[in-house]
């Protein structure tokens, strides 16, 4: 459903990974972690999804959406100075979500708050459910 | 009702911010990354030599909605830090922006060493 192009390491030794999922119980996919989180919700209307990405503004990501993909792209870029301590991820990342529906891309809306994307897509008119009525006669 | 909100403080997963501490010229500055804590749901406490930041993310889940695909969701955020000697403590600056928390811990005017004058007696 979504590939993974991220840049990035996640916790790589084998404990790591086995203290992140003890003490963790969260409700979430149990894949490898992949930059940034990514969250996607479905309604009737439209499909959204949800990443957090913070300390970057909405115009310095980069968002296509291409023929059945959003692609959300951007970089983050660390401090200057001395490090004692660096466990923010640094450089370039991409996620891309696939779209297995009909969409309006005229109206697609991206906000970000808080250092939390979300990208609203909503449906076009003929992939929404529609009731019909049945004459019985 | 305020023992529903207490089972639901129970149940937010805790989770330690990722943090960069960086020395420069004007001195330390702390930044973690705390997507989704808005102002509000910020504390930051200095006892003494101890800094602590609690922030707890609030977002929203609208009725309708079905979640396909779920990499994060709320959670509360901690993190203790001990600040050395070095630091001004009384002119800490936090600065929330777009998700990230900025601390900036300036140092101390540092203490010119100086000659000792000998009186004869």
């Amino acid at each position: 459903m979504v590939i993974d192009f991220s840049p990035f390491f996640g916790p790589s030794s084998p404990f790591d990974r086995l203290f992140e999922t003890l003490w963790t119980p969260l409700p979430i996919s149990q894949r490898p972690y992949a930059y940034p989180p990514l969250n996607i919700a479905e309604d009737d209307e439209r499909i959204i999804a949800r990443c957090e990405i913070p300390g970057m503004e909405i115009s310095d990501l980069e968002l296509t959406l291409a023929e059945s993909s959003l692609v959300i792209k951007g970089e983050r870029k660390g401090a200057k100075g001395k490090y004692y301590r660096q466990e923010r991820p640094t450089g370039f990342f991409q996620r891309v979500v696939n779209i297995h529906a009909p969409v309006d891309r005229d109206k697609v809306k991206a906000t970000m708050k808080d250092g939390l994307l979300e990208v609203v897509i909503p449906k076009s008119e003929s992939a929404k459910p529609k009731k019909i009525a049945i004459d019985i006669s | 009702m305020s023992d529903q909100v207490k089972t639901e403080e129970k149940t937010l997963p805790r989770v330690k911010p990722a943090t960069d501490i960086v020395e420069s010229d004007e001195g330390f500055f702390i930044y973690m990354d705390m997507p989704g804590v808005a102002k509000e749901n910020l504390v930051i406490d200095l006892n003494e030599d101890e800094i602590k930041v609690t922030g707890r993310t609030s977002y929203p889940m609208p009725d309708g909605e079905k979640l396909i695909h779920a990499e994060f969701a709320n959670g509360e955020y901690y993190r203790g830090f001990t600040l050395s000697h070095v630091v001004d403590k009384s002119h800490i600056k936090a600065t929330l922006k777009n998700g990230v928390l900025e601390l900036h811990l300036p140092k101390a005017e540092k203490t010119t060493p100086r000659k000792i004058d000998i009186q004869m007696g």
